[in-house]
């Protein structure tokens, strides 16, 4: 096949697509793959078929395993692509296809959703949200399936329900003010038949610091809100230093938790405190009146929600005080693991450090960490509590130019890790740099100041190798490295692990890679794309036949590595596309 | 609005109508660079959507300029841009910004400055402030940061008792200036300084009494007074034992636009030296003060 001849052609035809507007357009032979469509019900996302990929891990545990195994290491080497379609080009996407009875769903970044044939690549039906002027266009990193019907949060603080087989608006719920900041950049997740959607983007113009909601998945009601900086005059009210709630910002939920239905209990990620340098959030000098601390709660932290509720059963901070941009806000892994001879039931997460943490998921204990990639900011972990001691050199100052590792991107970033039931394994994609960190001020225009105010001139780690972009796998039982890859350009992508022994992840420089799970070995790697592939990779089977669906854009995160590789070239006008790869049809 | 004085300094006019034909030239010369003014993915690199698609203006004859109406010198600098297009024997083209959104990202005014205007009017001259992507003309005036309390006892900021709450607008160089301070005092002599996202939720936080003062851009200050009677009785006090922290303020312009810089730069200087700037500034009774 091709790639040139026919992306040039998916580019077209998207082009052309996008000057039809709004609303829902099916297709005759598309029909016939949208009347096999079947509601997606609670029982089905608790245990999903294996063709199909109906949340942002797959799963409610988070793992981002498939069991499929029709494509593995004997014959992966033949794999090809099988078709592709053209996104519009321009923003950022971060893109979780979900397919669903052989129907994919994809969200381009100016927010027109896509239903696609997902054996052909076939247009079934196009929405189009149209975003308020102001508001970039970009994508979201994930999407929801629940009842007859497709959950999407928009970039101007909506969630949408769209009929999963006619692409009509069912019902728009505007959550917040968009013109105050407010915005999604991750979808809901669905759990004991509520929508659970965290909200983003709480700096300047948002006093008091981001929330998740609960919705009602037939109308889209608000049914809770619990916010993500603690108040009140309770120890965790009293955790910021005493800096008035109006006065605290910041603590994102830009990532979509995980889901234990044994105990009803979403596991979700929170950012850290804007903006970023302590001495200019109010977090430090530290308030002499000994009835405040300055950890910043909930901030770096896992919050253990009723999805029915809204009420938070418990919570552990992994970093308190965060003024280096550490998110410890991605994804939950829910795994249950030997530790001091007991198997428990463990939350699996890291943040920007790379460092590997279990808590105990029925009640947050801290259980163990495990170290990744070089890092100079933590200092030592206490080993029963997991409270981490942070080296004073690497606290950004006023007038002075302070080190860390890693630099702000993070060790790792959104890109998802995952889990391998087979192997045991984390499947973690990491990156090694540092940072030159200089805190600045940023009040250049009265509405157009910077974000963080702290400018991370990033640089290579010291007496590095050069490769700054890493896949490594962790048995998460003896917490030991089994192997890593490493190369130059970054890994840009989530980890996807299968049934069929591979791991496949996507790098800055435009290649698809599937590694052998238990040796680390390069099995395959596809042509170079037309972008680099910055997304999170599934696998889905349609027809009795296994695809491998990646989508190709530019984006923040691990992309602004870029400014460590600027050999490696991308195309001016950051071009998006769904491939698909599979073995040949016969 | 045109400004309302002609240039008649024979001197100012030669070299606007010199500066006026070199800039047709390199609008010509450069319009493939401007219309290739794509950017390199780089951190903190901008993006305007389809921006592949926007091509060079072509009347150039005009002074396109932009205010944005959430600055509260939104005005004064609008007169002060009709006369530099004057100056420059432009005809001014303003484009007004309408957004709405409270609070936005630096890298947005890239769209703006594709698409709108060459000239955003109205930042502050920060040293090291600006990306790679831009440049800021010289400053056509200063205005500062001050601190404001209701609070008639004091005078100063010196005569606030330790421990006393401030409520800075969060990040601003009066704000990191007046933490430095704080930082090296004795913890018994220390302010408590409180970051706010705005002027206006900096002074609310004094009208509700959760502060003792703010310390905000003084023209926020004075248009929020003008519209809002609870503030009538809030008055500038000394920032004393800090010096005051004053700020010129200029325009910004794409990097590779630098004959426009140049020939605005040109322009900023002639009109202060002529006291239009100084006049505007005094017609339009703001805060600022005119630069010399």
């Amino acid at each position: 096949m091709n790639i040139q001849s026919l992306l040039r052609s998916t580019v077209l035809g998207t082009t052309l697509l996008a000057l039809v507007a709004g609303t829902a357009m099916a297709q005759t032979p598309a029909a016939n793959q949208l009347s096999k469509l079947t509601p997606v019900t609670d029982d089905m996302l608790k245990n999903p078929p294996d063709s199909d990929w109906l949340m942002w891990r797959r799963t409610y545990n988070g793992w981002g395993y498939s069991p499929l195994a029709q494509i593995n290491k004997d014959n992966v080497k033949d794999m090809q692509l099988l078709w592709s379609w053209g996104l519009t080009p321009g923003g950022t996407t971060q893109e979780t296809p979900l397919v669903h009875d052989g129907v994919m769903y994809v969200q381009n970044s100016t927010h027109l959703i896509q239903a696609l044939d997902a054996s052909t690549g076939e247009l079934l039906w196009q929405y189009q949200h149209r975003l308020p002027d102001g508001v970039s266009p970009n994508g979201q990193r994930t999407k929801a399936l629940y009842g007859d019907n497709l959950i999407v949060a928009t970039r101007d603080a909506h969630i949408l329900a769209i009929n999963a087989k006619t692409g009509k608006l069912v019902w728009d719920q505007q959550v917040a003010d968009y013109k105050k900041g407010w915005a999604y950049s991750t979808g809901p997740i669905v759990a004991n038949g509520v929508i659970v959607q965290g909200m983003t983007s709480c700096g300047n113009a948002q006093p008091g610091g981001c929330f998740f909601t609960g919705h009602d998945p037939k109308t889209g009601k608000e049914l809770w809100r619990i916010n993500t900086i603690a108040r009140g005059d309770t120890p965790e009210g009293n955790s910021w230093n005493g800096v008035p709630v109006e006065s605290r910002y910041g603590a994102s939920a830009w990532i979509a938790g995980s889901y234990d239905p044994d105990q009803n209990l979403i596991f979700a990620g929170v950012g850290q405190p804007y903006p970023w340098p302590a001495v200019i959030n109010g977090l430090l000098p530290k308030n002499p009146d000994p009835k405040y601390t300055n950890n910043a709660l909930y901030t770096d932290s896992t919050l253990a929600i009723d999805p029915k509720t809204g009420k938070l059963v418990w919570h552990h901070q992994y970093l308190s005080n965060d003024t280096l941009d550490l998110d410890y806000v991605y994804e939950r892994l829910l795994i249950d693991l030997p530790v001091n001879g007991q198997t428990r039931k463990t939350v699996v997460t890291s943040g920007k450090l790379g460092i590997v943490e279990a808590i105990d998921r029925v009640n947050g204990e801290w259980l163990w960490g495990k170290e990744t990639v070089p890092q100079n900011v933590v200092s030592a972990i206490d080993p029963k509590t997991g409270a981490k001691t942070i080296n004073p050199a690497v606290i950004p100052q006023i007038g002075q130019t302070t080190f860390n590792c890693p630099a702000d991107p993070g060790g790792r970033a959104w890109q998802a890790t995952s889990y391998s039931p087979k192997t045991r394994m984390l499947y973690m994609p990491t990156a090694e740099y540092c940072s030159n960190t200089v805190l600045n001020p940023l009040d250049q225009g009265q509405v157009y100041t910077g974000g963080g105010l702290a400018t991370y001139n990033r640089v290579p780690v010291p007496n590095g190798d050069g490769k700054i972009g890493q896949v490594r796998a962790v048995n998460l039982d003896n917490r030991t490295d089994v192997w890593m890859y490493r190369q130059y350009a970054p890994i840009t992508t989530s980890t996807l692990p299968t049934g069929g022994g591979l791991v496949f992840v996507g790098t800055l420089d435009r290649k698809l890679f599937a590694f052998d799970d238990t040796t680390g070995k390069m099995l395959w790697q596809s042509p170079s794309f037309t972008n680099s592939i910055e997304s999170f990779p599934i696998t889905y089977s349609s027809g009795g036949k296994q695809y491998v669906a990646v989508v190709t854009n530019w984006s923040s995160g691990l992309g602004r590595l870029k400014l460590l590789t600027p050999d490696i070239a991308l195309p001016a006008h950051n071009p998006h596309e769904v491939y698909v790869f599979g073995l040949p049809n016969k | 609005m045109p400004a309302t004085r002609s240039l008649r300094d024979v001197t100012i006019w030669k070299q606007s109508v010199c500066l006026f034909a070199t800039f047709i030239l390199m609008l010509a010369f450069s319009s493939e660079v401007f219309a290739q003014a794509e950017p390199e993915f780089y951190n903190d690199q901008p993006y305007a959507p389809n921006e592949w698609n926007i091509g060079r203006r072509m009347d150039q004859s005009e002074f396109r300029y932009c205010i944005d109406q959430r600055d509260p010198s939104w005005e004064q600098d609008g007169a002060i841009a009709d006369a530099l297009a004057q100056g420059l024997l432009l005809q001014p083209q303003r484009y007004v910004i309408p957004s709405e959104i409270e609070a936005e990202d630096l890298t947005k005014i890239y769209a703006i400055l594709l698409e709108k205007c060459d000239i955003i009017m109205g930042f502050k001259l920060i040293p090291s402030g600006y990306p790679a992507w831009l440049t800021a003309t010289r400053a056509y005036k200063e205005i500062g940061y001050s601190f404001i309390t209701q609070r008639t006892d004091i005078k100063s900021l010196a005569e606030l008792p330790p421990l006393r709450a401030i409520a800075a607008t969060g990040g601003t160089t009066a704000h990191i200036r007046l933490v430095s301070y704080n930082l090296s005092q004795p913890v018994d002599k220390r302010w408590l300084v409180y970051p706010y996202g705005g002027d206006q939720l900096a002074l609310s936080a004094v009208l509700n009494k959760t502060a003792d003062l703010a310390l905000v851009w003084e023209s926020s200050f004075l248009t929020l007074q003008q519209k809002d009677p609870a503030y009538s009785d809030f008055r500038i006090i000394s920032s004393a034992p800090l010096p005051p922290t004053l700020l010129g303020v200029g325009g910004v312009i794409l990097k590779q636009n630098t004959f426009l810089r140049s020939a605005v730069d040109q322009a900023i200087t002639a009109l202060s030296n002529d006291g239009t700037i100084k006049a505007i500034l005094n017609k339009t009774k703001s805060a600022a003060a005119g630069k010399p």
